[in-house]
């Protein structure tokens, strides 16, 4: 490795507009080799268009980035993964009918002629498979392999090359605490073998426990770069918001009223499989049951059964009734917006329609009453503070955390009566979530019955009134905290 | 970009594409321009040719529309627009036979049996779709073979002519066929018909819930299904509604020009529908500004036909690359990498 004066990854000036709004303004910083350099910011801040500058996806208005004192060129993707730049990106850049070897191959692949020879090709993925103390089977189809896995697969995919620099982007968004863990390990593994290590969090905790050094941007803007040592929670929460969130109130017991009630639910899965087992319990109107657990153990079947979209084995009751949409007012936050959440070639304000539609004050007779819906819809952006020009926008042009906002706004619009929220703040900023959690509480305080499934445990255990965790489609009590349900019903 | 901006750049290009097909064609341009323009607007009689053109294809255009918009790609309005034809032929044959060819309405009881005709053959690939996951695309197609079969067996069996002698129907009488405005032209109430037909459907689409829930599914039938609105059903009206807009196609040509059936009656209306869409961005209003601009076309190169070896195979030539054009460009829209993030929020 030539180790030249100005070892690593040096960003200059860069600035990037896009239209009115400037993404990136006069932004410097310099990416040591040895380091884990966080890049910290709320939705908007910059962070995702900086990466995308640095992998090559975006083109700055002007600045300069330089690896080791070269030129890196801007806006040609291919060249910056030739120069060592490899980014993971947070929706994997895997063909899941492959298999893991022939993904490890698919980026060294000749050109159109040729053969694949994809065990030779994948075997330096293999090696740093074995370096790191993954054990990898090269034969197996990526599309059998747990989310956390597939992670493994695209980072060893970016070390098969000659990567300098690795851009991790939000990496433990999908995965569970262990996994956080073993990754963290991958990480610092990866520092102690010269590699400039850059990852973007959310996570204030995360980047306290495994950054050596951290960047924070605002609008924009370049506001601090700091060696870990020298900051605090609070210091890098004041850097990015300037506020800081309130601790949360508990429910209150006088709002207790009968809500859900599950005995010996069963629910099937897409492929036919029992996603979820027999399970009981119950939620309370006036409190938020968490339901923690690692994505893909029947979260996702449960939700959908609760909010009376997928079939339920087994007797399912609201209010000593069986659940009924039509009756009961049912809120939805499904955990992945883009899928199951977001019409992404319509406008904001048709994608809040999708629950608006409904309210009799919005329609007359077949017709939809536009000046109400209007007046309604910029409410609503504007009550959420969806960063947008105007509810007429197309949703696909906002920010992951903004689509979220566009999700969750319309969901919690009216006071429900059921509210079930997956993952509710993924991908959100600390003041969105802040916001959102209040408007989950607000729910509750309001006489909701409010199913929490969430990956995230800091956030199951500063909401919910009762924990529990779903383990392959069966529901584990926490030991830590009290039961309502006690023995079975 | 603004739908209309984007409609009046692909005129644009449409003319552009016109006049390097003459070139190709060796045609000398600034006459054969002439003589197309002419031919479409010089006089009532070419303003009249270009309505009637226009007429089922935008009746047509508009199924595709409907259609497309729920997200179900209905290739078949050609077979709609045939069965619905045949529909009509059978209730104007019965009207015939009882003696009741100048009951009044008895046109649009036909028109009525033509969208139910056009209605209940799309409906069928709807069906499949829906609840046997055949795929839209592949079962019109299919289902387009069989109405022309369904027609030449008709023409030459049960809806035969009372001599017996071609495979066609009876003409209709006077009475039954769409009124003309002028005698001396062949605009007919079906034009008038077509586009009050595009501004309801605009309506539709845009100011009622109905309409909102087809463009929800068509946009994201999860989403749809994760706020209990059932995508399989409102696919399925949407095939049917589809349907018999071909259907009603069918039967605006039938009573508004023809007058009877026969095997060469199908004109590849229900094909040319789809690029009249197409370039109408799915877009009710302007597609009936695309079906006017094919309909002049039309009617401009059959002048055009007169003076010189090249035919109205310049239309095809035009629609093909400008279908071909507008596929290609809208993919290359898509291709151009764009950051997930920070794109549009706008600081306060």
């Amino acid at each position: 490795m030539d180790m030249t004066a100005n070892p690593g990854l040096h960003v200059e000036n860069i600035v990037k507009r896009f239209g009115s709004l400037t993404a990136l303004d006069n932004v410097s910083a310099s990416f040591r080799p040895g380091e884990i350099h966080a890049v910290l910011g709320e939705n908007g801040a910059g962070k995702s268009t900086l990466m995308g500058i640095l992998s090559g996806f975006v083109v700055p208005d002007s600045g300069s980035v330089k690896l080791d004192g070269e030129p890196v060129p801007v806006g040609r993707p291919f060249d910056c993964k030739r120069t060592g730049i490899e980014m993971i990106h947070q929706h994997f850049t895997l063909v899941s009918e492959f298999s893991i070897a022939e993904n490890f191959a698919m980026s060294r692949l000749p050109g159109l002629v040729g053969a694949s020879n994809v065990s030779e090709r994948s075997q330096p993925s293999l090696a740093a498979a074995a370096r790191l103390g993954w054990e990898m089977e090269p034969g197996r189809k990526v599309s059998s392999l747990s989310v956390g896995a597939q992670q493994r697969v695209e980072i060893l995919k970016a070390l098969g090359g000659n990567a300098r620099v690795i851009i991790f982007d939000e990496p433990t968004a999908v995965l569970s605490p262990d996994e956080v863990s073993d990754l963290f390990r991958v990480l610092r593994q990866l520092r102690d073998d010269g590699h400039v290590v850059i990852l973007i969090a959310h996570k204030l905790s995360e980047v306290l426990s495994v950054a050596d050094r951290v960047t924070v941007l605002r609008r924009g803007k370049w506001i601090a770069s700091a060696p870990i040592a020298d900051v605090t929670e609070r210091t890098l929460a004041e850097w990015m918001v300037g506020e800081l969130p309130a601790p949360l109130p508990k429910r209150s017991e006088s709002n207790l009223k009968r809500g859900v009630m599950a005995v010996d639910v069963s629910v099937l899965g897409d492929r036919g499989e029992t996603a979820v087992r027999n399970v009981n319990f119950q939620i309370q109107r006036g409190e938020i049951l968490g339901l923690g657990g690692v994505d893909g153990n029947g979260q996702l079947e449960l939700a959908e059964a609760l909010v009376g979209i997928r079939k339920v084995i087994g007797s399912l009751l609201f209010e000593s009734a069986a659940m009924d949409p039509a009756k009961a007012r049912i809120a939805y936050v499904p955990q992945d917006r883009q899928h199951d959440g977001l019409a992404m070639g319509m406008s904001i304000e048709e994608n809040l329609l999708i629950t608006g539609h409904r309210k009799p004050e919005l329609r007359s007779g077949p017709f939809l009453r536009f000046a109400k819906l209007h007046k309604w819809s910029k409410l609503l952006v504007k009550r959420f503070s969806v960063k947008a020009n105007s509810p007429a926008d197309r949703v696909a042009g906002l920010s992951g955390g903004n689509q979220q906002k566009v999700v969750v706004s319309r969901a919690l619009d009216e006071q429900p009566d059921l509210l079930v929220v997956v993952n509710p703040t993924r991908g959100l900023d600390i003041r969105a979530t802040e916001y959102v959690h209040s408007k989950i509480l607000e729910a509750r305080d309001g006489g909701a019955a409010v199913a929490l499934f969430s990956t995230d445990l800091d956030e199951i255990y500063a909401l919910a009134d009762r924990v529990m965790f779903l383990s392959r489609g069966e529901l584990i009590e926490d030991a830590g905290s009290e039961s309502l349900f006690g023995a079975k019903a | 970009m603004n739908g209309f901006l984007r409609f009046g750049l692909m005129l644009a290009g449409l003319i552009v594409v016109l006049i390097l097909t003459l070139a190709a064609f060796q045609l000398p341009i600034v006459d054969s321009v002439k003589l197309i323009f002419e031919g479409a607007f010089a006089d009532k009689f070419a303003w009249s040719r270009s309505a009637v053109k226009m007429t089922p294809l935008l009746l047509t255009g508009l199924g595709m529309v409907i259609a497309w918009r729920a997200g179900v790609y209905n290739i078949g309005g050609e077979g709609q627009f045939v069965v619905g034809a045949i529909f009509g032929a059978a209730i104007g044959k019965a009207l015939i036979g009882a003696n009741a060819t100048g009951m009044p309405g008895g046109s649009v009881l036909i028109l009525c049996g033509c969208a139910v005709g056009g209605a209940v053959w799309a409906w069928v690939a709807g069906w499949l779709y829906v609840r046997r996951g055949v795929e839209v695309v592949i079962s019109t197609i299919l289902l387009n073979f069989i109405a022309i079969q369904l027609l030449g067996y008709a023409v030459s069996g049960p809806l035969q002519e009372q001599k017996r002698q071609v495979p066609q129907s009876d003409l209709l009488p006077e009475s039954l066929m769409l009124a003309r405005f002028d005698r001396q032209t062949d605009v007919h109430w079906g034009t008038v018909l077509a586009v009050v037909m595009a501004v309801l459907l605009t309506v539709f689409l845009y100011r009622t819930v109905m309409g909102y829930r087809l463009r929800l599914v068509g946009d994201n039938p999860k989403v749809a299904r994760v706020n209990y609105i059932d995508p399989g059903k409102v696919q399925l009206s949407s095939m049917a509604l589809s349907g018999a807009m071909c259907g009603l196609a069918g039967g605006v040509e039938y009573l508004g020009l023809v007058g009877q059936l026969g095997t060469t009656f199908p004109q590849q209306w229900g094909f040319l529908g789809i690029p009249v869409a197409l370039l109408g961005g799915l877009n009710p209003m302007l597609t009936a500004g695309a079906a006017f601009f094919f309909g002049a076309l039309f009617a401009g190169t059959e002048n055009l036909a007169r003076f010189t070896p090249a035919g109205t195979t310049i239309v095809y030539v035009i629609q093909a690359t400008a279908v071909l054009a507008y596929v290609g460009l809208s993919g290359l829209k898509k291709a151009r990498p764009k950051p997930e993030e920070e794109t549009e929020s706008t600081p306060s």
